[in-house]
Formats: C-alpha cells, structure tokens, sequence
C-alpha cells in the first residue's frame, strides 16, 4: 500500500462502521426507490426552502413549490412577527390561493369564490357564508410546521413532526447559529434543474476528489495544490445522518488579477463587518438529507438539491451577506464572488448529467467509493436505512388486524 | 457616438465604446452578455478596463449607493460586468466557448447590485 498522503484521513471508526463495499447503483436512478425516498424522507423530514430575510416584516410572505410532493407551501409573517406555514390550498374547494412567488399583502383571496385569508391562516371570511354547511372558524389553511435556525427556514410536510427541527439538528444547531447566514439580511441566488437524481446531484458537492478534474481553471487551487492533489479535507465528522468537513486551505492558491482586485474589495467590508473571524470559516454542512452551507465569509453559500423525480432535480444557490452593499467596491466583490461560484457550479451540472446518463444504463451495478468519497457514503446509508425503517413501518401497519 | 458622448464620468472616456453593450442593468444580463459575446469583443473591454478598474471603484466608492448619476450608475454598470468577463479572460481562456454551453442552466434570479436601494 502506497504511504499515506499527509493530508489523508484514517478513516475512523465511525467511517469504518459504515462499511468498505461499493454502494448499489439502482438507488440513484430507478423510479420504485425514488418513491419509497419521497415517502420515507422527504415527506417527513426539515428541508431548507429559504431565509427569513424574505419575510421582513408584518405581512411578507413567500411561496414555496415542492414538486415531489405536488405541494405549494404559502409561508407568511403575521402581524404578532412569528413565520407560519400553510398549504397554498383554499379550504373551500382546494384552489391554489396565490401565483405569486413573494411579496407583502393584507390577505390572500381565492379568485374562485372570493374566500379570504389572513396571515394567521384564519378564514377572514366568504361570501354567502352561512350557506355552508360548516363554521368558519373551521376553515382555516392547513398548517405546515416551519422553524428557524440561523435565520434558515425549514419546512416539514408530516403533519406530526417526530422531532422539533433542533432536536433533528442536534448539536450542529448551536454551530449553525454563529454563521454569518444567521444574521443574513439579503442573499445572491442562482436556480438549476439538472437531469440528474437528486443524490447524485448532491454526492458531487460532497467530495474533493473531482476538483482537478473537472474546476482546473474556474476553482482557484484553494482547495487543491501540489501538497494536497486530491484536496484531501483536514477533518470530517459525523452528527447523526448530518456530516461535516473541513475544507484544506491552499496557503499558495493561485488568483488572477480580478480575483486579488475583487476579494481585495470584500474582505476590508466584511472585516468592518466582523464577518471575517469565523470560526467554521471553512467548514461544510450536510445537512440530511439535501442541504449544505459553506462557512467561508467570502462565499458563504448555501445549496439544496430538491428531488423532482428519480431522474431529475432542482438546485438552489445562494451566497448569504450581510447588509446592504455598503459601497461600489462592496458591491462588485458580491457580484464577482456570485460569478465565480456559478463558473465553478456550470462545471459541475455538466457532469453530473453525464454521470446520471452513464447509471440510467444499467451498465453498472455498483458505485466504488475510496475514503474520501466517505461522505457521500454516509448519506446513502442513511437515506436506505430510512428507506427499509419505512418498509418496515409499512409492513406492521399492514400486518395488523 | 452622439447620444452617448460623455455618458461616463471624466477620466473613464476609453470605456465609452463599452458601455452600449456592457452597461446593462441586471446581473442575469451582465452574464449573459458575457454568453452571447466573441472572444475579441471581451478581450477588447477587458483591456480597456483592467486598468481602469480600481480607479472606477475608487471614485464610485466616494459617492453614496443609490445616489449615483446617470454616468456613475453606467460606470457601476460596467464594473459589473466587468467581474463576469474576467472570469472569460483571465481563468476560462480557449475554454470559454465550451463553458459558455453549460452556465446559462445556471439561472440568475438574485443579485445584491439588483435590489431598490435602501
């Protein structure tokens, strides 16, 4: 064996007990495990669907698709400041109550018959209303759970949740809450769909294996060099069905010109800031199931892979600041800082499609994983014991009398 | 040039060619400008600006966000979409046409420098 890479784990027991084999590949494209995952997972657990940076004051609300589920989730700041959640659903014969994506209004009334809803999701009222075979105050919106965290909305469609959205975070709710994104005032966003299953999609963030390969220009050898080819991370750790790394810093990365001019530009803001003591500064979130954060000040990004069938998702970037531009120069080192990262991220759409094209073959039937890809191991083995625990839920629900 | 003689601050003549096509208003069309651009136009904003650019910057950052004038507001313009074709000139190079085919999946629907200002 060859001698190990400074910069290379061993891998610890936790990686360990996750086993060596190579992972089935039919999970990351066939139809029948995609629907046990939406039930299973995503129906059922705290997804991220925004900031509450969108919701700013009394009355702002924002509209979130969820295609998997075939749901629409209206999710409103009422006058008492708290974030509710409901479905986009009138109560009186399931018309969809808004098309707008966000926004601040009063009420929200269905075009159909002109029912009209506050923020608190009460029916404010209907026309011909005591014509109705039912009370009013029994026709409110259906209520979908959303919490907060580091200023991070989480959604879960179950109607019982089974842990609160910190008990299901753990002890990384505490790490997440001293992130610049906790008190993110606005955010640069970028959208994808990609031919692709949504863990797939998802892996490709998960590992460093690739950088060299496929980001040689666009990356900036921050996270490889020639002490690190592999961009071996300092440090992984495991929470749960969450992980976490630490990224290796190049100490010699090699900018350009606009690089040095536009960093140059953002860090003196984010030092005024004091956004650049960090102390994840680089350090990686997975959150379970299709969530991660990335501490850097400079791109301090998010990014979810929501699922829209087995073989085809939808991802959301967003870089967090702080602040309105405080000037031209802090303005522009926003901008380059976002077209930067979308370089970086074009690249890895391409071949993720082409990774996605070569497994809808059937040609392979199993997935080789090394140690640094532990990650995205980690993740399919909580993604297929959420699965079976489904099953099996299923099987005692019908096996009884 | 008639209507658009003098349209940027004094100093920053040589970026005037530029500003028809470059000074545009959002960031999805910053980097789409950068898309549907040839090699030799970008090259030719680019070396007009890459010395021009701290200065720009500099003279923008003395004036207050939201209260430039029509000729600072184009000079902002241009800085900004100077931060896209950079990334062509100075990092993607002989691979930019490729790299061109995959960014516009990549959907801008956000930017900082596109918000009311406050």
């Amino acid at each position: 064996m060859n001698a190990q890479h400074q910069y290379q784990q061993s891998e610890s027991d936790e990686a360990l007990a996750l086993g060596t084999d190579p992972v089935p590949a039919a999970p990351y494209y066939k139809d029948d495990y995609f629907d046990l995952e939406r039930e299973a997972i995503f129906r059922r657990t705290w997804l991220n669907i925004g900031h509450a940076c969108e919701l700013p004051e009394a009355g702002s609300f924002i509209v979130r698709q969820f295609d998997f589920a075939n749901a629409s989730i209206l999710i409103t700041r009422g006058r008492d400041g708290i974030i509710r959640a409901f479905h986009n659903v009138c109560t009186h014969r399931g018309t969809q109550l808004t098309d707008e994506t966000g926004g601040r209004q009063s009420a929200f009334t269905c075009r159909y018959h002109g029912w009209t809803f506050g923020h608190h999701g009460e029916l404010r009222g209907a026309p011909d209303m005591q014509r109705f075979y039912v009370q009013q105050k029994d026709c409110g919106l259906r209520r979908v759970s959303v919490e907060v965290c580091a200023g991070l909305l989480f959604v879960n469609l179950d109607p019982s949740p089974r842990q609160s959205l910190r008990e299901y975070l753990g002890a990384l709710a505490a790490q997440l809450e001293t992130q610049p994104v906790a008190s993110a005032t606005t955010f640069s966003e970028y959208v994808y769909e990609i031919d692709a299953n949504w863990k797939l999609t998802y892996d490709n963030f998960q590992e460093n294996y690739h950088l060299r390969f496929i980001h040689p220009r666009s990356g900036g050898g921050g996270a490889v060099g020639p002490d690190n080819q592999f961009g071996y991370p300092t440090r992984y750790a495991f929470y749960g069905e969450h992980r976490t790394q630490t990224i290796w810093t190049n100490p010699a990365p090699q900018l350009s010109a606009t690089q040095k001019l536009a960093f140059g530009r953002l860090v003196p803001a984010l030092m005024q800031r004091g956004m650049m003591n960090a102390e994840h500064g680089r350090d990686y979130f997975a959150l379970f199931p299709n969530f991660f954060l990335i501490g850097s000040p400079t791109q301090h990004f998010t990014h979810f892979v929501m699922p829209i069938s087995a073989r085809r998702s939808r991802g959301v970037i967003r870089i967090y600041w702080v602040g309105d531009d405080m000037n031209a120069s802090e303005r522009f080192g926003r901008e380059f800082s976002m077209a930067m990262l979308r370089d970086v991220h074009s690249e890895d759409r391409a071949v993720i499609e082409a990774g996605q094209r070569g497994l809808n073959s059937g040609a392979l039937e199993h997935i080789h994983l090394q140690g640094q890809e532990v990650l995205i191991r980690h993740l399919m083995y909580h993604v297929d014991a959420k699965v079976r625990a489904y099953q099996s839920e299923r099987a005692a629900a019908g096996a009884r009398p | 040039m008639s209507g658009a003689a003098a349209s940027l601050p004094s100093g920053f003549e040589a970026l005037e060619p530029f500003v028809a096509f470059w000074a545009v208003d959002s960031a999805a069309q910053r980097a789409h400008c950068r898309d549907v651009s040839d090699e030799a136009s970008r090259a030719a904003f680019y070396d007009a600006a890459i010395g021009l650019i701290a200065r720009a910057l500099e003279y923008l950052d003395a004036r207050p966000l939201g209260r430039f004038d029509a000729s600072e507001q184009r000079l902002m313009r241009l800085a900004l979409s100077f931060a896209h074709v950079s990334m062509a000139v100075e990092l993607q190079r002989d691979q930019e046409p490729r790299h061109a085919r995959d960014r516009p999946y990549m959907r801008i629907t956000r930017a900082p420098a596109d918000q009311p200002a406050g």
